[in-house]
């Protein structure tokens, strides 16, 4: 780890547990997400900390979740709800409220699960499944209206418009930041940092405190413009992979690893967990009309189950975006088991890309080490294609 | 297509000489190569990939009546790719099977694998190089080792399946393609008085519907080569024909060493400057 402010990052990450404790026994209070359409901004500005709590690629938690609702269920629920089971994750400990969104229909029933056999309080915010559809906005900013009051009532306060805006604007620069950083590990030749660290980072952002976070991200930035360049690291640049599909979550990195192992260079996704969670999010007022639209005018992820037409499906358009944007010479389209919403759309995905002769690999998987080998040998040979 | 024999006369063949290992799951396969196959050896796999791939690797030399410092570079592939201290290089059985293919039918465009523990769809162009593939998933239908577990079931031998599937028109359904549910079916209908070889076409039906999926994906086109240990199941390749709807060929040359060959195919294009 050649740049000094991801230790610095890296470090904050692991205090920020014992941080939270400590803050709470001065009378804060906690929310925990496991969200793509919660604007975060709102809780914040609530004086609430707001915390994503979304989790992956550990075995013996997803076995424990699959107790309390099946190993049919998509290995992310259960893995969700495994974070319950273990009565050990620290970030669930140091919650105070859970909160979800319908946005993913598998996801949000979590919510009940965890209520009903952890007996935590829940709260699950209303997502129109198609986000451009003429009555989504009203729906939507219902939703959103009643969401508030109830974040209101348990912060025991009211949200006052210029903490919103403040919120906003803090936010904003967040995304700013990190879309710099995120464009600078996809530059030909050897980049200080790589998009594995790239997501680290912004995922880092689940949880620590915002302000704490952007002078982070800051300093970061600002040392990237010094040493843009590594000169001990080697990266290929033929074989630059987009990552597509289900979320990668902090700790899965699993298929990560093996792209890395096998000599691919992973330069730009659209996981939600990672360039969706800082891209394509813009406030037109600082009101709550303003956030609602702004969170409606994102691209839905495919977890939304919108239905949309092959031609026009913005999604579509937005890989075929950043496959030029970014220069990517393949495309491995990661679909965890039983995340249905996503499997459903790999064989769109490659026949829509098919004319533009994009190699692509769908790697099917979940939390478990016994298919690391035989997506190694699958990911190796995608790869070895991109040598010739 | 290049001969493949032996070397009898214990003449070391002309010019540099190359050699892809193939270490699968059931069966560790060399082959030699300078213009042609001039050596090969198969050998089961055991709990060491290392040294299985050193010995037939050892046995494909001595069918060549060679040493190992007279070859020039040797490949490894398969799962056992990843410790072979004995190989310049590895390469993915997926390229290697392509470039096997290439090597024996230069107009071949999609090859089947079926072997020992994985089965695979792969598309070609006119190099031998990959276009697209697709492997089974966590699931051991159609793989040499479902095959095996059936033999057993049926108390026969694994090379009496296809043939036998062949004595009768009837296709009992199957139900199930998993290796361990299947076999428990095959107990039941057995045991219920069906006809053994009903029940085998059924299977050899069940598992060409099964993997039809991956081929979907890929895309075939012809020509169609059958490779791995399975493609010696004539059974196999007649329900493959049929569910695919395409002309299924089989080589001449070990469709079981084609992995191995492949390797030393690229062996030969990676290591021939050195030669």
């Amino acid at each position: 780890m050649a740049l000094k402010t991801l230790g610095k990052i890296v470090t904050a990450v692991a205090a920020r547990p014992a941080a939270l404790a400590e803050e709470r026994r001065r009378g804060a209070k906690v929310v925990g997400a496991w969200e793509y359409t919660i604007p975060e901004e709102i809780i914040h500005a609530l004086g609430l900390i707001p915390l994503r709590l979304a989790a992956g690629g550990n075995e013996k938690t997803t076995e424990l979740g699959a107790r309390y609702i099946s190993s049919k269920n998509c290995v992310f629920c259960r893995h969700a709800v495994g974070q319950f089971a273990t009565k050990k994750d620290p970030y669930i400990l140091n919650t105070d409220l859970f909160v979800f969104d319908a946005t993913c229909l598998q996801l949000f029933r979590v919510a009940e699960i965890v209520k009903y056999y952890f007996n935590v309080p829940t709260l699950v915010l209303g997502v129109p499944k198609t986000y451009d559809a003429p009555e989504a906005g009203d729906y939507f900013l219902a939703e959103l209206s009643w969401f508030t009051k109830a974040l209101e009532a348990f912060a025991g306060r009211p949200l006052e418009n210029q903490r919103l805006a403040e919120s906003i604007d803090l936010y904003g620069k967040i995304r700013d930041v990190s879309l710099e950083i995120y464009r600078q590990q996809a530059v030909p030749g050897t980049p200080a940092i790589s998009w594995r660290e790239v997501l680290d980072v912004i995922q880092a952002g689940n949880v620590l405190d915002k302000r704490e976070y952007l002078a982070l991200l800051l300093e970061l930035a600002a040392e990237l413009r010094t040493t843009p360049l590594s000169t001990e690291r080697k990266r290929s640049n033929d074989k630059r992979i987009f990552l597509s599909g289900s979320l990668i979550p902090p700790k899965d990195r699993k298929l990560v690893e093996i792209i890395e192992d096998v000599g691919g260079r992973v330069i730009v996704d659209d996981l939600t967990t990672g360039l969706g969670a800082v891209d394509g999010l813009r406030f037109e007022e600082p009101t709550l009309r303003g956030v609602a639209r702004g969170y409606l005018s994102r691209n839905p992820p495919h977890s939304a189950l919108p239905y949309l037409d092959f031609a026009t499906d913005p999604r579509l358009a937005n890989v075929k975006r950043l496959i030029k944007e970014y220069d990517a010479r393949a495309i491995i389209y990661h679909s965890l088991r039983f995340c249905d919403p996503y499997t459903f759309k790999a064989a769109e995905l490659k026949a829509f890309l098919q004319p533009d002769r994009v190699p692509f690999l769908e790697i099917h998987t979940e939390y478990s080490g016994s298919d690391v080998e035989a997506i190694r040998t699958r990911v190796e040979a995608l790869v070895e294609t991109m040598s010739r | 297509m290049p001969a493949a024999s032996h070397n009898t006369s214990q003449v070391r063949p002309e010019g540099p000489l190359f050699a892809g290992v193939d270490v699968g799951s059931l069966t560790t396969k060399a082959v030699i190569l300078n213009g042609s196959v001039v050596g090969k050896g198969i050998i089961p796999t055991g709990v060491r990939p290392v040294q299985n791939g050193e010995v037939a690797l050892h046995a494909a030399l001595e069918n060549a009546g060679l040493k190992r410092e007279d070859l020039s570079y040797v490949v490894a592939t398969g799962y056992g790719r990843i410790k072979a201290p004995y190989a310049n290089e590895t390469v993915t059985e997926i390229t290697c099977h392509a470039q096997g293919a290439h090597f024996l039918r230069p107009t071949v465009r999609t090859v089947v694998d079926m072997g020992g523990q994985d089965c695979k769809a792969i598309r070609l162009d006119e190099h031998g190089a990959v276009i697209d593939f697709a492997m089974n998933d966590k699931c051991a239908a159609g793989t040499g080792r479902f095959f095996e577990v059936m033999a057993r079931a049926f108390g026969s031998k694994l090379e009496e399946l296809g043939p036998l599937s062949l004595t009768v028109e009837e296709i009992l359904p199957m139900s199930s393609t998993c290796t361990v549910f299947a076999e428990s079916e095959t107990v039941s209908l057995l045991a219920r008085g069906e006809s053994p070889a009903k029940i085998i076409r059924g299977i050899h039906y069940a598992i060409a519907n099964r993997i039809s999926g991956m081929f979907a994906r890929v895309g075939v086109e012809d020509e169609v080569l059958f490779t791995g240990g399975v493609a010696k199941n004539i059974g196999m390749r007649k329900a493959l024909e049929e569910v695919l709807d395409s002309k299924i060929l089989v080589s001449d040359f070990d469709p079981q060493l084609n992995g191995a060959l492949g390797a030393a195919v690229i062996a030969k294009s990676r290591g021939g400057s050195e030669g």
